[in-house]
């Protein structure tokens, strides 16, 4: 046990070389841990490496915490030098104890920006934070940061600079690929840890966000990229029905989707797509879901809305029956009506395809609501499109032929029909809560 | 059924005030802290300061703290950049900016720094699409966007940086159910709309709220037990209710939710022995929590706590001091139907 100052010193400074030795014999340690452990074993290492899971005895952290936290004020204040090695293991060794302390990261990007440390390695890092501290926001502040660099040195932009800094010109394609290839990689690996610590910690608010803004950085536009997203977190919201930020990922993907869906159809509309440079994935998609041609690639993305918002209504229902009282999958109904109400208003007239869907659908929606006598007028007001005749039905009806059915759309009278249904065989009382609020809502905000 | 979540707050929970208990809990706090509690929380020590002593001068006894010692401490933290840190040999960082204009502001000693330099450094995080960075790195979030308008405000000098493209920025984070997140396409978060809610105060631009709507998200957050949680399906949370209590105040909507039932709530989140508030009934207590439950009661109108102010969490005479008020959106009559859902919210409740 150690007690004076000096005795201190050579434990603490034997602890951290022992954390980086574990990492240099296993570099394939997968999660940190505490090991309650309130007393010293005699001459055995507090640094226990199992499999893949290394953990620190918690007698030790009383003395490890303030010794490297103290040396590396020091060192920030330039009262003490301390060197570039010594400063990777101490911020190690800090940051995995306490995640939180913003300086310490910002220690390791200057290390990052001078080449001591490389991006990867950083990520490493915070990505074993993450398996203790799931929230921790400066670690998921701090991988923004890095990512960000990892982009800067592989965009076009930066091995340009190389290119004139004397690299031969053969090499251009062999590097850009390689970035490429590199940029994939991280961006699967960040959505393993996005998934990781979202199940580490419900309804993980810093987490999710992350994984959004690396798809607004990282995947802008890409649309094979967001229809993965939706169908690998599909199995997860379903086990995780209380997960709000789960399913508002959901809601953001959608959102994107019709986004990006909408974008290609213009560009495809207005001739562009052999012209404009479109996002590799987005041509992608386009060519490999039509093989006759754009005028199909046009109608693939003009159906493809309807039956995305399709599913998603489908997928709240089946979870709204079987898990019943869960909020959360109530604020998903709103928000997915809300979008899809939306694109059908703002459709309208634009697309060749969409309003004489939504009519049908609509009307689909309206034969098979009992109870709509007082709500049809008004539900027309809002689904029926006025030049809907200058489409007319019989391309509409070849399509349908070609494609097989379009699938009923949600529309407000059979929202207002599934809650009904809900309330007649509701046994919970939260449930029974939230469908009313549900109705409310559609009148107030959808209704008006 | 599911069991919705909740806290159960028993029998035997305190039910008065102890403010006796509260300021001698945090006149006492910190000085008898080990080596390893303090380094632990030592990244946040500015922000720790601000919520000990504004809660310590909500309860008339801001006297007790050591004024001296604390504006040296404040004044070594000040860096070239113009910017403070959480403490000394920490990075500065907006955060702690603004927890260190508001400490001085409660001291009434802003000239102890050189505020020329504060408002530069605010001003160089400003990017060109109106956000603000957390710090030289560039983090972007609306917290940030807060952080630097009530600086700014509290230094009277609103005007040294492009308020208009900061509320545009801001009004990009405004969500379909009316409430704000970290940045464009993000979740609503009751953290993240108190803060919306008070930049747009700040700035002069309530109206662009929908405020009906988001105080509607706001009244859901109230739980059977009376506490509110900061988003669906999450537990409720002294903070919390701080952060949407304020939010309602901010929009004119605090006469939405029931007032009695958060009281007894946040009533029962205190510790009998060793004064403060925790998050929930039992929980340990801390200075954060004891600082939002008392200006949480204070804003549900506790007349034996001075009046805060909802936007910068300070109290109001500090802030009348300093001629600064902040706009509040005019209180308005529930619409009809606004109160027959909560109608139906308190019948369901009471069965």
């Amino acid at each position: 046990m150690a007690e004076s100052e000096e005795e201190v010193d050579v434990l603490v400074q034997r602890v951290v070389k022992d954390i980086t030795n574990a990492f240099k014999r296993n570099p394939n340690i997968d999660e940190i841990g505490l090991i309650p452990c309130p007393e010293a074993r005699y001459n055995r290492s507090p640094i226990v490496l199992v499999e893949n899971k290394l953990g620190v005895e918690s007698w030790c952290v009383k003395f490890l915490l303030p010794y490297v936290h103290n040396k590396l004020l020091l060192y920030r204040q330039r009262k003490q030098w301390l060197d570039r090695e010594v400063l990777v293991d101490i911020t190690c060794t800090l940051l995995l104890l306490n995640p939180d302390f913003t300086t310490a990261w910002n220690v390791r990007k200057e290390l990052l920006q001078c080449g001591v440390l490389n991006p990867e390695k950083d990520l490493y890092l915070g990505k074993l934070a993450l398996t203790k501290y799931p929230k921790s926001p400066e670690t998921w502040i701090h991988r923004r940061w890095v990512l960000q660099m990892l982009q800067k040195e592989c965009s076009p932009a930066g091995s340009g600079q190389k290119e004139q800094q004397g690299q031969v010109e053969p090499q251009g394609e062999a590097e850009r690929s390689w970035h490429t290839e590199r940029l994939q990689r991280v961006l699967q690996e960040e959505m393993r840890v996005c998934a990781d610590a979202a199940g580490r910690y419900p309804s993980n608010y810093n987490a999710w966000s992350h994984r959004i803004w690396v798809l607004q950085h990282m995947a802008k536009g890409n649309l094979k990229i967001l229809h993965d997203e939706l169908s690998s977190t599909r199995l997860w919201v379903s086990m995780h029905v209380s997960d709000h930020s789960g399913f508002h990922y959901r809601q953001f993907l959608l959102k994107s989707l019709l986004g990006e869906l909408g974008q290609s159809w213009e560009r495809l509309q207005s001739g562009a797509l052999n012209l404009s440079p479109l996002p590799l994935a987005d041509a992608l998609q386009v060519h490999r879901s039509n093989g006759d041609g754009t005028a199909g690639a046009a109608d693939d993305h003009a159906s493809a809305v309807p039956q995305l918002f399709h599913e998603e209504m489908e997928l709240c229902t089946d979870l709204i029956e079987s898990y019943p009282g869960h909020e959360t999958l109530w604020c998903h109904r709103r928000h997915v009506f809300y979008l899809w109400h939306h694109w059908r208003k703002n459709s309208q007239g634009t697309g060749p395809q969409s309003p004489v869907l939504t009519h049908t659908a609509a009307l689909l929606s309206e034969a098979s609501d009992p109870h709509n006598e007082g709500r049809s007028s008004q539900a027309m007001d809002v689904d029926c499109v006025p030049d809907s005749s200058k489409h007319g039905g019989y391309t509409q009806n070849t399509k349908r032929l070609k494609r097989g059915p379009v699938p009923p759309c949600p529309g407000l009278p059979s929202e207002h029909l599934f809650v009904s249904r809900i309330l007649s065989s509701c046994r919970s009382p939260e449930q029974g809560r939230f469908a009313n609020a549900y109705r409310k809502w559609l009148d107030s905000v959808i209704g008006q | 059924g599911t069991q919705i979540k909740d806290v159960v707050i028993k029998p035997d929970a305190p039910n008065t005030l102890l403010l006796d208990k509260h300021a001698d809990y945090i006149a006492a706090y910190g000085s008898k802290k080990d080596d390893y509690e303090y380094t632990l929380s030592e990244y946040l020590r500015m922000s720790g300061i601000y919520w000990g002593l504004t809660v310590m001068d909500l309860m008339g006894q801001l006297h007790r703290m050591n004024r001296e010692e604390i504006i040296d401490f404040i004044k070594s933290c000040q860096h070239d950049c113009g910017g403070f840190s959480a403490s000394i040999g920490h990075d500065p960082h907006l955060l702690y900016t603004l927890s260190a204009v508001q400490i001085l502001t409660l001291y009434d000693n802003v000239k102890a720094i050189d505020v020329d330099k504060v408002v530069d450094y605010v001003r160089g995080l400003q990017q060109e699409d109106g956000s603000f960075a957390g710090d030289k790195w560039g983090e972007i979030d609306t917290r940030f966007s807060f952080c630097a308008v009530a600086t700014l405000a509290l230094l009277g000098r609103l005007d040294a940086v492009d308020v208009d493209k900061a509320v545009e920025f801001v009004l990009s984070c405004m969500n379909f159910d009316g409430g704000f997140g970290c940045r464009p396409g993000s979740e609503s978060h009751a953290g993240q709309i108190y803060c919306c809610t008070g930049f747009l105060s700040v700035t002069g631009q309530l109206h662009q709220v929908n405020a009906d709507l988001l105080g509607w998200w706001l009244c859901e957050r109230q739980l059977p037990s009376g506490g509110l949680n900061g988003r669906p399906e999450k537990l409720p949370d002294v903070c919390y209710s701080w952060w949407v209590l304020a939010a309602l105040k901010i929009i004119g909507r605090i006469h939405w939710i029931d007032k009695a039932k958060l009281r007894t709530f946040i009533l029962s989140c205190q510790d009998e022995e060793t004064g403060g508030f925790a998050d929930r009934p039992g929980d340990m207590v801390d200075p954060f929590h004891t600082l939002f439950g008392v200006a949480g009661l204070s804003l549900l109108g506790d007349e034996q706590i001075k009046p805060v102010n909802p936007v910068f969490c300070m109290p109001e005479d500090v802030l009348q001091r300093i001629g600064l008020q902040p706009d509040l959106l005019k209180t308005v009559e529930q619409t009809q139907l606004i109160s027959q859902y909560l109608h139906l919210e308190s019948v369901i409740y009471s069965v």
